[in-house]
């Protein structure tokens, strides 16, 4: 009985960490976030953070008490320390694709990984196709136009 | 399994797909021998896109070389480095060799690059002068479909071409554009567009045209980008055998000291005799030496090719310099090719007397990866950190000052005591870079670097270190080229002074290294050595 148990036992607690990283994440970061990009991150985090639950619940709880979905409005009240190095830690995945900078992180994903997002209108993501042969020479945008992601 | 063939080619870089279609085209029978595996470019491709974030900047990381095929490549030991710079050269030994991860940057020697001891008194002065060379030039910027700028005052060198570029050069994006003005206005600099081996604006060698997507360096995933791995196929259309995962360990002499077989090691450690009458040895730079030196025997004590000791020696490269800087202006680098202009004029002039000559490239890689980790620790979040990686990524500028070298005798490569996975001594290198280029460093290329980054508005300038050189990667004098059998390894073909039907094509020969980057005229001399190959093959 048990052993049948386990495995829909540990499926539904994934889903329910991937469902609350989902919506940890959705406060850090403002922006269309993948659910399978999400998934791999939350699987990473697990395994790296025994406490991940909680840190999570935290940061929702921060950003319900101020009654703010925007990062802006609630980051502040993160308490400076474990929780705040884990909220730049899911920032910094989000954005990077990566679990960390160094060269043997895990990848998350590469061209889901916002870093290339702000300047998706002027700067390609190498390897895929940015424009018509010869035909990359347009006007230079303002700093100020940052694209919608 | 082939154990004979009329020439025999070693590597499947581009100096020996070069070479071994010169033969194929006159008629001769061509067996070619490659130490590495023969893969796809999407798998590179796939490579390149599954590494983490720190681990995209480095070129060979989507390479991982086979265990019997070591090339350098993060924490394996291959290449050793001794001496007081180190020397950390990056190649590729797969089928199609290190243009696979090549730029494409295409810029030629000038007259005076190869005449440096009678108009400076350093360094060596080429066997034969430009004109002799200028033909070749032309063969190997149609082989390769070298795109180049049609105005005079764009080109390099500043002299009357013979002919065409076979197209039009690459446009560079409106940063670019904006620095070359800058540098016009503000320094009376010319930043002119690189010669390259990329398709412009048009198919070329049955590969497309580039689409800007701005991976040249580590692959280009289209092939817009000439790498001699796009040649293989065609090779063997034209009746070529390709023996890959076979690495030669042994060259074998003969009566008349002539070079009689090459001897190989397959994938499972068994060892094959292959005879043939014209060797061409086109490992590279470390490789060909490398394998020189194993192959001593009887005849040869000190190695192939080396009654005159200089095997090994007089190793080159382009030390280079970077310079990181923000500007308040955006430049927007990253849309095109990863090299697309440079200063070359700052390359000649009296005071190479002195010290080294340097050539300035504005890179042009997306920089969005490099100042990741500075926009992730300036601790912002939300809209402030999207402007924060949109401000960096267009407003931080990457220049690089590459300097030319002199050969000396001290730069040496030896066979180390340790081993790689065949049992095969691997390469050692003592590297120096000298005071000929610290003396530029310090008193040339560090002011102009820093006249440049004022002229842009840059707000962070910092000088390079005297100390520190990282290695361009074009490797260059470990064969080296003259008239004289007691100085010099090969002739002006790139043949052996000791051995009649043995050429060792490649950087290896250059006598001097100039500023710009060398496979164009490496390639040309290879077409050089396949003309004197062929008509010594047809008895002329
Ligand atoms: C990141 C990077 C960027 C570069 N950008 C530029 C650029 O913009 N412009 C430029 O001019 N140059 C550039 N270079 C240099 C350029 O790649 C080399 O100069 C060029 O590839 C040399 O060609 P080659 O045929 O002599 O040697 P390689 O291309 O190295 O080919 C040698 C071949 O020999 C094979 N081989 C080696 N040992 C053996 C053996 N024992 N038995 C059988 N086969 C063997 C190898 O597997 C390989 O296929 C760059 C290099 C790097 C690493
Ligand atoms: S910019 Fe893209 S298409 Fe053009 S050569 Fe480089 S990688 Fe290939």
């Amino acid at each position: 009985m048990l052993a049948s148990a386990m495995p829909s036992f540990t499926f539904a607690a994934t889903q329910d960490i991937e469902s609350r990283f989902m919506g940890a994440s959705q406060l850090l970061v403002n922006h269309d976030l993948s659910p399978a990009v999400g998934a791999r991150i939350a699987a990473f985090a697990q395994a790296s953070y025994p406490n991940l639950g909680d840190m999570l619940d935290r940061i929702t709880e921060t950003a319900a008490t101020r009654g703010a979905s925007r990062v802006e409005d609630f980051f502040d009240a993160i308490p400076e320390g474990e929780l705040r190095d884990f909220a730049f830690w899911v920032i910094s995945a989000w954005y990077t694709g990566s679990s960390s900078g160094d060269r043997d992180a895990t990848l998350f994903t590469y061209e889901e990984a916002l870093l290339y997002q702000p300047t998706i209108d002027m700067v390609p993501i190498p390897t895929f196709g940015f424009s018509a042969p010869n035909a990359w020479g347009n006007d230079l945008y303002p700093l100020t136009d940052l694209p919608r992601f | 399994m082939t154990s004979s063939s009329q020439v025999i080619v070693v590597g499947t870089g581009v100096v020996g797909s070069v070479i071994a279609e010169h033969c194929l085209d006159a008629g001769l029978e061509v067996l070619m021998i490659e130490a590495g595996p023969r893969v796809s470019r999407a798998q590179i491709v796939e490579n390149y896109r599954n590494l983490p974030l720190g681990a995209k900047p480095d070129a060979t990381a989507s390479y991982p070389p086979a265990d019997w095929a070591p090339h350098p490549f993060h924490g394996l030991e291959h290449l050793e480095s001794t001496g007081p710079n180190k020397y950390d050269p990056t190649y590729i030994r797969y089928a199609g060799g290190s243009t696979w991860h090549w730029a494409g940057t295409s810029w030629r020697l000038t007259p005076e690059d190869m005449q440096l001891r009678s108009r400076y008194g350093v360094g060596r002065d080429w066997a034969f002068d430009y004109e002799t060379l200028d033909p070749y030039y032309n063969m190997t910027e149609r082989k390769l479909g070298i795109c180049g700028p049609a105005d005079p005052l764009d080109q390099w060198p500043r002299r009357d071409r013979s002919m065409p570029y076979p197209m039009p050069h690459l446009p560079l994006s409106q940063g670019e554009r904006k620095f070359t003005e800058v540098m016009q206005t503000k320094l009376g600099l010319r930043n002119v567009p690189v010669a390259q081996a990329r398709n412009s604006g048009m198919p070329y060698d049955d590969r497309p045209a580039c689409c800007a997507n701005n991976n040249c360096v580590p692959v280009c995933p289209v092939g817009a980008k000439y790498d001699a791995a796009t040649s293989l196929n065609r090779l063997e259309a034209k009746g070529a055998t390709i023996l890959d995962n076979s690495v030669v360990y042994r060259v074998e002499t003969g009566e008349g000291n002539r070079i009689v077989a090459v001897h190989y090691y397959d994938r499972d450690k068994t060892s094959h005799r292959v005879t043939g009458e014209h060797f061409v040895i086109a490992c590279n730079g470390v490789e060909t030496p490398r394998l020189m030196l194993m192959s001593a025997d009887d005849r040869n004590p000190n190695g192939i090719a080396n009654s005159s000791d200089q095997v090994g020696r007089n190793m080159m490269d382009h030390p280079q310099q970077g310079y990181t800087f923000t500007t308040t202006e955006p430049y927007w680098l990253g849309a095109g090719p990863v090299v697309n202009s440079g200063i070359m004029e700052t390359s000649q002039g009296d005071f190479r007397r002195d010290h080294a000559a340097v050539y300035f490239r504005l890179n042009n890689f997306a920089r969005n990866r490099d100042i990741a980790k500075r926009a992730m620790a300036s601790g912002k979040v939300g809209r402030a950190l999207d402007e924060e990686i949109r401000r960096l990524t267009a407003t931080s500028l990457n220049v690089v000052a590459a300097f030319e070298m002199l050969p000396d005798p001290n730069n040496r490569l030896t066979l180390s005591a340790q081993k790689d996975w065949l049992g095969l001594p691997r390469p050692s290198v003592y590297w120096d870079v000298g005071d000929y280029v610290r003396r530029s460093s310090v008193e040339y290329s560090n002011p102009l670097a820093q006249r440049i980054a004022e002229a842009v508005g840059a707000t962070d300038f910092k000088p390079a270190s005297p100390e520190k050189f990282s290695t361009s990667k074009h490797i260059m004098g470990g064969t080296i080229m003259g008239n004289d059998a007691a100085t010099s390894v090969v002739d002006r073909h790139s043949r052996t002074h000791d051995h009649a039907n043995l050429y060792l094509p490649g950087g290896g020969a250059m006598a001097s290294t100039a500023c710009g980057n060398s496979t164009i005229t490496m390639t040309a001399m290879a077409f050089m050595a396949a003309e004197a190959l062929v008509s010594e093959a047809k008895g002329a």
